[in-house]
This record gives C-alpha cells, sequence and structure tokens, in this order.
C-alpha cells in the first residue's frame, strides 16, 4: 500500500475518513445493520437523532419543524472536535443534504426557511462540489445572524468564497452590496479573533481596505499594520501605496507617530511629515522625528506654524541638519570606551600572519603609504583624532602631520589631506580650521585634497552659514583642474542631497562650458546627481545629456565617460517611471554609451524597488554575448543588485542568480559579480557570501580577485567581523608580491574596521524598512567607480583615491532620548586629482 | 555508495578558461583550500546557496503567497537564463571532453580506500583496506574543500594517488532504518484507541503537513511521544499505522540495534540516525524498545555497560541538544516507562506520553471483530461471551485467541471456525498467560 496523504484538519478530512464512505447508501435499515458493526452507541444515537430532525424538517407542521431546525443547530454547535476530523454531526448530516436542498427550494418563505438556509450553508462546507459557492449562497439567503457562531472553519471558508464571487460579479458588474455586508461582520470576526492577516486578506480581495480602520484597535493594530507593512514589499504597484496609505492612517488614528513618519519616509510623502508635526506636540517625540528625519538624510524645513518659539524650532532644526551629530558619535565612543586612536598597524595585525612576506617589503612605499592613509582615515573616521595626521607637529618632530602628508606622492598628498576630512567627519568648526592651513599650500595637490575634505567634513551636515559653498566656490573657477575637480567633488559630498539652489548654478556653468576637460564634466555630474538625488531635476538632467551629446566619440569611450550617465541616473534615483522620458532621450546617444546609458539609468530609477521585471530585463541583458570591447553588461549587472536589494527574498534570490551569471558569464560580467555581492549584503556579511567572495578573491583574473576583495571589506563594512578581518589577513600574505591587490587587500581591512565598527555603510535604515537615498547614490558612485577598478581607481590617469564618504548618521534615539545612541552610516565615493 | 562524483569538477571550469586568456600569466599556487580537515555541516557551502529561502509566515496568507510568488518568479528568471545560456553556448561538448580526460588521469579501475590524514594542500596520508599506509598526491581536480580525515575516496590503481572521493558517506546501519515500503497496517487497523491516535496525530503528523496551526496559536509543536503501556497493547501497530499514512521519511530501529560491539560505535549511530533524518526531513523516527538503552542510570561495573549510557547520553543530546533539529519527530515506545531515564522523558525531549492501557470492553469488541472478518465464522460463535468476560485480554491475546481458534478448526478440517473453537482458544491463551510461562518472562 502505498503512503497516504496523511488526513487533515477540516473539510479535508471529510472526504478521507473511513466512516463516512460507507454511508451513503439510500436505504435506512441496510443501513442500520452495518452501523452496527462501525459506530459506538452514542455515536448511533445521535445519527438517529439527526436522522429524526431530517424527517421533521420536512414535516408539513411548521411547530415541528421549528424545534427540529432549532435542534439540528444546536446539535451543530455543540459538536467539538479535534483538529483531525469532521464534527460527528456534520458527518451524519452529509447524506442528507440533498434531502434537505430539494426541501428547501419548497419551502415558502418565513423565518424557518432561513434558518434551514443557515444550517444549509453550514454543511455546504464539506459538501458543495468546488466552485459552486454554495455555502455562499445559502448565507445570503439566511438570517443574518452572528457569523462566528459557527466557528472559524466556517468564516473562513466564506471568505474564500467571498473573494470568488466578488471577483466573479466585478467582471459581470454585478452588485457587491450584500456581499461587503458579509465581509464587514467577517473582518471583525476576524480582528476580534486574532486573526488580522485573514481580515486584511479579505479585504484586500474585495479592494476595500478602507474599511479596515474602523475595525482595529489598541490590541491588534501593531499586527496588522506589520501585515501591511511587509505585504506592500511584494504586492504590485499602485496596491503598495494604497496598502502603505492605510497603514499610516492606522497608525495615525493609534497615535504611533514614529512609524507613521517611517511610512510616510517611504512614501515620500512630505506632506504627511508636515501632518505629522502638527498633530503631534509632544516635545520628546517631536524630537524623534527629526532624528529619524536626519537618518534618512532628506532636507526639511520646520516652519513657524508649528513651531511657534523660535527656540525650539532652531534646536529641532540643528537636529534635523545633523549639526550635533559629531558630539553624539563621539559621546557614544566614550561610553563604550573607542576614543583612542588605532594605527593601521593595529589593523594589519601582521604579528598574526605566520612566515611569509609579512613585512610586504616588495611594494612600493608610496602605494603603502596611501593604503596606510586611507586605512587610517576609515578607522579613525569621525573621532577627530589619529596617529597619522592629527598628531600636533611640536610632540613628534619626525612623524609629524605634515612629513605623514608629504610621505605621499602627487595624487597620494591629495588622498592624504582629503583623510583628514575624513578624520574630522561632522565636525565642520574644528574640521575647517585645521583644514585651513593647507589652502596656503603651493601643491595643487593638496589645495585639491584640502578641498575635498571640506566636503567630506561637510558630508550630510547642513550649517546655516554654507561655510562649505563659501570656501568651495572661489575655487570653481580656477584653472588648474585638479583643483577645480576638488572643489567639485566638495560641493557635491558636502550638499548631497541637500539641494542647493547655488551649488546648482555653480556646477551647470561649468557642465555648459565647452572648454571643460572630460573629467571635471565628468565630476560635475557626479557632484549635480548627488546634490539633486531622486529630485528628477529636468534642467540638470537637459544640461548632462547635452554635455554627453557634445563629446567625441573617443572620449566616450573613457572610462571616466560612465560617470556622465550615471550622474544623470542619480537624479531619477528611485523614481521609478519618471525616468521614463530620458531614457527615451538617451536611445539618441551615440552606439559606444547608448546601452550603457540605459542600464544606469534604468538601474538607477529602480534602485531598491525589487522590480522583478526589471531584474528580468537585467539578466536578459547579462545573457547576451557581447564582441570584445562592450562592457555596459558590468552596469546591468549592479542593476541587479540596486533593484534586488529591497527585500530579503528578492536578496537571496538575486544572489541565486548571481551564481549563475558567474558560472555562465563572460569575463566583463564575472568582474561586476562581486561587486553586485557587496551591494546586496552591504555591511551584513553573510556566511555563504562571504564564502563565494572568498573563492572568487583567489580568482585568476586579478580583476576578478580585486572587486571580490574589496567587497568583502564592503560586506564587513564597520562590522569589525573578526572572519572576514582573518580572510583578509591571509590574503594579505598571499598577495604580498601584487602591490596592486595588496592596496585593495588593504582598504578591505579599513572598511571592515570602519569607525571602529561603529559607522555602517548599509542605505538601510529602520529595521530595513527605508531606504536612504544619498546612501545609496554614494554606494552607486563607488561601485561604479570600481567597474573601472584598474582605468579609476589604481591606475594613474587621474585620479587616486576612492576617497568616499558622504557620511550619515542614524540616531536610534530611545523614548527616554537622553542619549542619542548613534550608529551611523557612510558611504560613496568621491575622487580628487 | 558507489556514485561518487568527482570533488570540485563544476567549480574548476570557469577557471580553466581563463587560463587561456591569461597565458602570459606565471603559475600561480593554487588557493589554499578555506579549511583543512574539520568536520563540515552539511548545510554550509555552496549546497546553502543553492538553497531557497524560507518563506515565513508559514499561515496560509496572501503575504506568504505573495513571496512564494516572488521565489519563483526569480527561479523562472533563472531557468530562461540558463537556458539561453545553453542555447547559446553549449557546455557539454566542453564537459564531456574535460569528463574524458579527467576519466584518463584517474585510471581504471580506482582502488577505495580511507583518507588518514591531510598533510598540506596536495599531500594525504592514505590506507587500503588491505594494509599499509601511503604518502600520495592529490590531485587538482579534487575538491579539497570535501577532503576530511575519515572519508572514503579513490585512489590510482598504480600510484594511489587521490583522484576522486566517495561523497554518499551514509552509514549503511542507518540507511538500512529507512522504511521504504509503507507497512499495511492503517489507521482503520486499530481498534479503539482513539484518543491515543489523535494524540499521535496531533503530536508527530500535524506538525509536518500543518505547521501554521501551531504557529497561528503560538506554541512549538511537540517534539517527540512516547508510547508505552502494557505488551501487546498496540503501540508498535500505531507506530505502523504512522507510517501506513505519512508521506514523510520515516525511519525505524528497535532500541538493541543502537548497542554496538566497538566502544563510540552506538552514539556514532545515533548521531547519524538524526543527521539523516535531517537531511531526508521531515521525517519520523522510531525507536521500538527503548529501554534496551534508556534505562536509569546508575554506577556502572562493566564497560558494555557504560557503553549503553553514553549511547543514551548522545541520544539525549540529540533529542534536545544545541543543535535544533529541524522537522523531525520522535516516536519511542517502550513498555517499562519506570524503568527510564528521568532526563530522557523530560518535557523538551519528550512532550507527551501516550498511555496504551489494557482495551475496554468496547474496545474488545471492536478488536474482535477486526481479527474476526477475515474468517469464516460458523453461525453459532458469539463473540459478546468473550468480549464481556473479565479477564484481561490485550490486543495481542485477542489476536491470538482468533488465531488459536482457527487453528483448531484446521486441526479438525472443517471450513468454518466455531464457538467451541473460540472457547478452546481462549482457555488456552489464558493458561499460557497466567501459569504456563513464570511471570518474569512475560513481565
Amino acid at each position: 500500500m502505498a503512503p497516504a496523504e496523511p488526513n487533515s484538519s477540516g473539510g479535508a478530512a471529510a472526504t478521507k475518513d473511513p466512516a463516512p464512505v460507507k454511508v451513503p447508501s439510500k436505504d435506512p435499515k441496510k443501513k442500520d445493520d452495518k452501523k452496527d458493526e462501525d459506530l459506538s452507541e452514542e455515536d448511533l444515537a445521535l445519527k438517529q437523532q439527526l436522522e429524526l430532525y431530517v424527517e421533521r424538517v420536512q414535516d408539513p407542521d411548521p411547530g415541528l419543524q421549528k424545534v427540529a431546525l432549532e435542534s439540528m443547530r444546536q446539535e451543530i454547535r455543540m459538536a467539538t472536535s479535534s483538529m483531525t476530523s469532521v464534527p460527528k454531526p456534520l458527518k451524519f448530516l452529509r447524506p442528507h443534504y440533498g434531502t434537505l436542498q430539494a426541501h428547501y427550494e419548497n419551502m415558502v418563505d418565513s423565518d424557518l426557511k432561513k434558518l434551514l438556509a443557515d444550517i444549509l450553508s453550514v454543511l455546504a462546507l464539506t459538501m458543495s462540489p468546488e466552485g459552486e459557492r454554495e455555502s455562499l449562497k445559502y448565507r445570503l439567503l439566511g438570517s443574518d445572524g452572528d457569523i462566528g457562531s459557527w466557528g472559524h472553519e466556517y468564516v473562513r471558508n466564506l471568505a474564500g468564497e467571498i473573494s470568488q464571487e466578488y471577483a466573479k460579479r466585478q467582471s459581470e458588474e454585478g452588485p457587491i452590496d450584500d456581499l461587503m455586508d458579509l465581509v464587514v461582520q467577517i473582518v471583525a470576526f476576524h480582528m476580534k479573533h486574532n486573526a488580522e492577516p485573514e481580515a486584511v486578506d479579505l479585504l484586500m480581495e474585495v479592494e476595500d481596505l478602507d474599511l479596515l480602520v474602523e475595525h482595529v484597535d489598541s490590541t491588534n493594530y501593531k499586527r496588522t499594520c506589520l501585515y501591511l507593512t511587509s505585504s506592500a514589499k511584494y504586492l504590485p504597484g499602485p496596491d503598495d501605496m494604497l496598502v502603505l496609505d492605510i497603514a499610516h492612517s492606522i497608525y495615525m488614528k493609534f497615535n504611533e507617530y514614529p512609524r507613521a513618519l517611517q511610512i510616510a519616509l517611504y512614501l515620500d510623502n512630505f506632506q504627511y511629515v508636515k501632518e505629522l508635526f502638527k498633530i503631534c506636540k509632544d516635545r520628546q517625540k517631536r524630537q524623534q522625528f527629526c532624528f529619524i528625519l536626519a537618518r534618512h538624510g532628506v532636507p526639511f524645513e520646520l516652519d513657524d506654524e508649528t513651531f511657534p518659539e523660535d527656540e525650539e524650532r532652531e534646536a529641532f532644526q540643528d537636529i534635523i541638519n545633523n549639526n550635533k551629530l559629531n558630539e553624539g558619535y563621539l559621546t557614544l565612543a566614550r561610553d563604550i570606551e573607542v576614543m583612542e586612536p588605532k594605527s593601521p598597524e593595529d589593523i594589519y595585525k601582521a604579528h598574526l600572519l605566520d612566515g611569509r612576506g609579512s613585512g610586504g617589503s616588495a611594494v612600493d612605499s608610496a602605494r603603502q603609504n596611501l593604503a596606510a592613509t586611507f586605512v587610517n582615515a576609515f578607522v579613525n573616521a569621525g573621532f577627530g583624532q589619529d596617529k597619522l595626521m592629527t598628531v600636533p607637529s611640536e610632540v613628534s618632530s619626525g612623524g609629524s602631520s605634515s612629513s605623514w602628508l608629504f610621505k605621499n606622492k602627487e595624487h597620494g598628498k591629495a588622498s592624504a589631506a582629503a583623510s583628514l576630512g575624513m578624520i574630522l567627519l561632522w565636525d565642520v568648526d574644528s574640521g575647517l580650521a585645521q583644514l585651513d592651513k593647507y589652502f596656503h599650500s603651493t601643491d595643487t595637490h593638496v589645495v585639491a585634497g584640502a578641498l575635498l575634505g571640506v566636503g567630506i567634513v561637510n558630508c550630510n551636515v547642513q550649517n546655516e552659514c554654507d561655510p562649505a559653498l563659501a570656501l568651495l566656490a572661489e575655487y570653481v573657477d580656477k584653472d588648474d583642474s585638479a583643483i577645480k575637480i576638488g572643489a567639485i567633488m566638495g560641493l557635491g559630498l558636502a550638499y548631497a542631497g541637500a539641494q542647493n539652489e547655488h551649488v546648482r548654478v555653480l556646477l551647470m556653468q561649468i557642465l555648459g562650458d565647452g572648454k571643460s576637460s572630460l573629467d571635471v564634466i565628468a565630476f560635475t555630474a557626479i557632484s549635480l546627481g548627488l546634490v539633486f538625488v531622486g529630485s528628477c531635476n529636468e534642467d540638470i538632467a537637459q544640461a548632462i545629456i547635452i554635455a554627453l551629446m557634445d563629446r567625441s566619440e573617443a572620449e566616450l569611450g573613457d572610462p571616466l565617460a560612465r560617470f556622465l550617465p550615471l550622474g544623470l541616473g542619480l537624479l531619477y534615483l528611485g523614481k521609478q517611471d519618471s525616468v521614463e522620458a530620458t531614457a527615451e532621450v538617451s536611445k539618441t546617444f551615440n552606439e559606444k554609451i547608448r546601452k550603457h546609458c540605459d542600464m544606469t539609468l534604468l538601474a538607477c530609477a529602480y534602485a531598491g524597488t525589487g522590480n522583478v521585471l526589471k531584474v528580468q530585463h537585467f539578466l536578459g541583458q547579462c545573457a547576451q554575448h557581447l564582441d570584445k570591447g562592450e562592457a555596459y553588461q558590468g552596469q546591468a549587472v549592479l542593476g541587479i543588485a540596486m533593484v534586488a536589494m529591497a527585500e530579503d527574498l528578492g536578496l537571496e534570490m538575486a544572489i541565486r542568480s548571481l551564481e549563475h551569471l558567474l558560472q555562465y558569464g563572460e569575463q566583463n560580467i564575472r568582474r561586476a559579480v562581486p561587486l553586485a555581492l557587496g551591494l546586496l549584503c552591504i555591511s551584513n556579511p553573510k556566511v555563504n557570501v562571504m564564502d563565494t567572495l572568498s573563492r572568487l578573491s583567489h580568482d585568476a583574473d586579478s580583476e576578478v580577485a580585486m572587486a571580490a576583495i574589496i567587497s568583502l571589506g564592503l560586506i564587513g563594512s564597520g562590522t569589525n567581523n573578526a572572519r572576514i578581518a582573518g580572510m583578509l589577513r591571509n590574503l594579505s600574505s598571499y598577495y604580498y608580491k601584487d602591490a596592486s591587490l595588496l592596496f585593495c587587500v588593504r582598504i578591505a581591512q579599513g572598511l571592515v574596521h570602519l569607525g571602529k565598527g561603529l559607522l555602517t555603510l548599509s542605505p538601510y535604515h529602520s529595521e530595513r524598512s527605508l531606504l536612504s537615498p544619498t546612501a545609496l547614490a554614494g554606494l552607486g558612485v563607488m561601485l561604479h567607480a570600481c567597474l573601472g577598478m584598474k582605468a579609476i581607481i589604481l591606475g594613474e590617469i587621474s585620479l587616486c583615491s576612492i576617497f568616499p564618504y558622504t557620511g550619515h548618521a542614524a540616531k536610534n534615539v530611545d523614548d527616554s532620548r537622553r542619549k542619542p545612541e548613534t550608529s551611523v552610516s557612510t558611504g560613496s565615493c568621491g575622487s580628487s586629482s | 555508495m558507489g556514485q561518487g562524483t568527482p570533488g570540485g569538477l563544476n567549480r574548476q571550469l570557469p577557471d580553466r578558461k581563463n587560463d587561456g586568456d591569461k597565458k602570459e600569466k606565471k603559475f600561480e599556487p593554487a588557493a589554499p583550500p578555506a579549511r583543512v580537515g574539520r568536520k563540515q555541516r552539511k548545510q554550509k557551502g555552496p549546497d546553502a546557496a543553492a538553497r531557497i529561502p524560507t518563506v515565513t509566515p508559514l499561515t496560509k496568507c496572501k503575504l506568504r503567497f505573495l513571496k512564494l510568488e516572488r521565489i519563483k518568479d526569480y527561479l523562472l528568471m533563472e531557468e530562461e537564463f540558463v537556458a539561453n545560456q545553453e542555447r547559446l553556448k553549449p557546455q557539454e561538448e566542453k564537459t564531456e571532453e574535460d569528463r574524458s580526460k579527467v576519466d584518463d588521469l584517474r585510471g581504471s579501475p580506482m582502488s577505495v580506500g580511507n583518507l588518514e590524514e591531510l598533510i598540506d594542500e596536495n599531500h594525504a596520508i592514505v590506507s587500503s583496506s588491505v594494509g599499509p599506509e601511503y604518502y600520495v598526491g592529490i590531485l587538482s581536480f579534487v575538491d579539497k574543500d570535501q577532503l576530511e580525515p575519515g572519508c572514503a575516496i579513490l585512489m590510482h590503481n598504480k600510484v594511489l594517488s587521490v583522484v576522486g572521493l566517495l561523497q554518499d558517506d551514509v552509514d549503511p546501519m542507518v540507511s538500512v532504518m529507512k522504511v521504504e515500503k509503507a507497512p499495511l497496517e492503517s489507521y482503520a487497523d486499530i481498534g479503539g484507541l482513539d484518543a491515543q491516535i489523535q494524540e499521535i496525530k496531533e503530536a508527530v503528523e500535524l506538525p509536518l503537513t500543518h505547521p501554521e496551526l501551531y504557529e497561528d496559536i503560538g506554541i512549538k509543536p511537540p517534539k517527540g511521544v512516547i508510547l508505552y503501556g502494557e505488551p501487546g497493547t498496540g503501540k508498535t501497530l500505531l507506530a505502523k499505522a504512522v507510517a501506513n499514512s505519512t508521506s514523510a521519511t520515516f525511519l525505524r530501529v528497535v532500541g538493541s540495534e543502537l548497542i554496538q560491539k566497538y566502544l563510540g560505535d552506538g552514539p556514532k549511530l545515533v548521531r547519524e540516525l538524526f543527521r539523516v533524518a535531517d537531511d531526508l526531513s521531515p521525517s519520523i523516527v522510531f525507536i521500538d524498545e527503548i529501554d534496551a538503552v534508556g534505562t536509569k542510570r546508575y554506577d556502572a561495573h562493566s564497560g558494555g555497560e557504560r557503553e549503553i549510557q553514553r549511547t543514551m547520553l548522545e541520544l539525549l543530546n540529540q533529542l534536545d541538544g544545541f543543535d535544533s533539529r529541524g522537522d523531525v519527530k520522535v516516536i519511542l515506545a517502550t513498555n517499562k516507562i519506570e524503568s527510564l531515564d528521568p532526563a530522557l522523558l523530560r518535557p523538551g525531549r519528550i512532550d507527551r506520553k501516550i498511555e496504551f492501557p489494557l482495551p475496554d470492553i468496547k474496545t474488545k469488541r471492536r478488536i474482535f471483530q477486526i481479527h474476526t472478518s477475515r474468517m469464516t465464522l460458523s453461525d453459532d460463535v458469539n463473540l459478546e461471551e468473550f468480549v464481556m468476560t473479565k479477564d484481561e485480554f490485550s490486543g495481542a491475546d485477542i489476536k491470538a485467541i482468533c488465531t488459536e481458534a482457527g487453528l483448531h478448526a484446521l486441526r479438525e478440517r472443517r471450513m468454518k471456525v466455531t464457538h467451541a473453537d473460540f472457547k478452546k482458544a481462549k482457555d488456552k491463551v489464558m493458561f499460557k498467560k497466567k501459569e504456563g510461562v513464570p511471570e518474569g518472562l512475560y513481565m
């Protein structure tokens, strides 16, 4: 005998239970004989009783009928059963369903008829054939009694039938009023009985979620909203917006304002945010809103109306502008005692490596020093003190700050100067003072680095005096391209997401200037993209497009030209359909850049949406085999990661897809896959991804290996993950002869210990529900820069640094909120020349 | 055993292709294995990457549906992508070519050996069943991540280098325990015991088929049940019925099987048993006569007793130890529950204790019906007489009476079993039970 399906609960068991199978013989006499064997006495009694009722119901005397029906109802309601079988009365009434049905048709309208309809409706639960919806039919004909009295299974079944019926009537455009009455009853029942998901499902089916708001109460609104918000990620638009809207109004109804704010930010609806400030008068809660807004990194002006008192308004505006970020960060660092600056050697931990080449003597010292500069900046980011750059010169004569600076060559000097900005992250006042001395340097690289440093210091902090703009504006017009780019990137980082008008005017001029060289144009585009991220600004888009069209074919082949479409894409970050018009225009571009532009725009526009169709589109692009020389598939691979990073399932499935790409893809795809993995699991060291990257870090193709190493740094960024640190240490001894790979390893090591573990690169915050656009934009720039790894990062073409950091501070403020616990995120890459 | 796949073949392929592009690159030593010689858990590594993420909530609702749809979408895309790639660039020929090359290198026949120790990345000490140990090389196409001391390997017939490994490392002892053919007994063949059937269904079957019910109500389903009661009351029968009706993997062991000749073999078998159960989950493990290993601990004097106790300790760990077991349910059966170790029965290991009492009158009647339903009875048989007796019958006794009565009839060459037959049979069975056999033997 083959193993049969195990008997299940409810209806399914009815058909399988051995007892009812023998029942259907029509002759009661014969049946009785058989019954004697199979049934216990009580069961037999019950059965006969029920048979009697059935006969009585058909009796002409209404009194007798009534009694019979009532007692039949009693029996059904009284029946208790285990999960594993059908209630006995239902089982015994099965053979009589047909008879009762026939009798019902012949009855005259009366209360009795309704009563019978009720019973038939319950019986139909197990009896009616698939798709007939008889249960619903009789329910509608029956009396409008309490729906819950027949039990959960009945209500559940009814809900299923309603959604079918609704779909049918929708297509036939029939009236649905009677259905809606029932829906209201069922929803009320579900909400009372801890079955919120079912209530929500039913309302989604009948497209009337508004009803939900009436039925939630303080005990179940949390579960309901949780269900709504998690469903929203998987629903097709515009349903998802609708669902979130409902969740928002429920949160508002129950004064759960911070959650409501999160949803408002997700919906990108600043009307809601304003309302929130108007409604909520609680000072502490308002303060918390400000922290959330600051973490999200969107500019927001508090108005006089909601904050009549100037003092309060200014204090709160300070929070939104992140002016106090540095203080909070340092407080946290002091609390957990990590203020002590660390030197790069503390990170390399070379003494843990045995044997060969831990000294790394083969590497040219300039590269080595540059790597040390980066690691130093990453590790001590935001702490305002370190062991290389900020050591007061009078203390140590040999190792003073300026002398470390000059241990680097050309671009290295720029990086070193800029790294000072990183160390003093968010500390505008003292940061600018410290950087000031470099402005007077005669070395253009130092000046450029200092300018970039100003940008990094101001990153994500908005100051009313706009010191960054004042400082940088005059350098933008300088002739030297290094200084110019430094100033441009400085502006881009300082005002990322701020949508500042002055910056726009300033940068648009450069973009419109036909004489500007490609590198200047490229960085201008990036800066504009960062400043106006997700704004869909038509003017800027137009300007970038024109700049792109002006370029000669040879210039478009340059890896730097890729930054132009990227700048364009950032303007539309996460804006989905609004990109259409620009995407159309991009089709007219030179064919060298056309595909490339197309991919970048799509990837940016649908970043963080989890849109499956776009992922399919990108995969389709990757599936093609190209002639040599075309490289847009790398963008497509990154696109998969950017789109799929929205939710956990998509993330895991995307990792699977990337495995396939690795297996089948050409070289240019393989190079992008590690980066895509790094983006998917940013600051989230998943073991399986770690293993894959570790495998790829030994790849025969050095660019794949480099990307994998950097990605190892990315997935471990700011986690101090010991396993990744160990892997990187081993890699550093494995690659001790190869300068550029070792350089990557060092940078990755720095990333892992980012801010001594207090910073993160993840653009997601608030329990992975909100995506900070500026952080994502920064990451995007960095990853695209990594795509041209050899040319941009390692080559000496025009840049030297992947100096990052549009910083972002997340402040998770607990309700007492005296001590803003600051966990901080940063991301991105600027570059200087 | 026997379907040894060449370790690491697939992974090596793309790398080799790159080598073509990069001829000028000097030789580099192969990547060191991520880990040498530690036991690796099955789920880790590439296997884990191939797994589909788990979908929560378990409750049947739209959210679950949407999530599953999403996974399906991604899988469809993968399928499309892979199909496209295969069409554009058939890999089969290449694979075929590489495979034949690898086969040449491996030679034929290959001898089967045991990996004793990994020395470094490319060398190991191996032994074959016949004799001495050798220090040999490991060929580069063998997946070193999967090599671990003690695993079965394939060796070249002349130079004895490691050319592959046998992956199916399930202990043959365990694979025998798997019930391949469902037993014939079903729930319908059990007389009475309604409450017991319901309990075991709730504790064992429903958590595997309808996990959402338990999540709804907010409890963790029971991990295991123990069936106990007088001999012959249907414990094993019920377990058979569970095996018959479930679609989950059913592993059955008898407690005495867990006692092995060599030290450490018993606990190892228990570990292996549960590992297999986990791999094949959802699964049900049925350990009959658990008192063979599960008796109370006391100061043991002989090594044998200590070994039995260690086997039980391993069982304790597997039942509720540090590693969580997934969809593995445990059914134990014994007729001496009072002699079992209390640690074995604590909630968390065994959450439900199901007692099998001697049948009451109603049940007796039902059991008689079941056993006599296929017998040809003469008209004078009145089973009620036996049903109503005060003697304590177990289910097995009733079966014995029926069989005995049948034998009587056979002896007298009758085609029908008479009431007298039954009477004699009953007397005989009761005599044997009460007096004929010393009490201790039956207990």
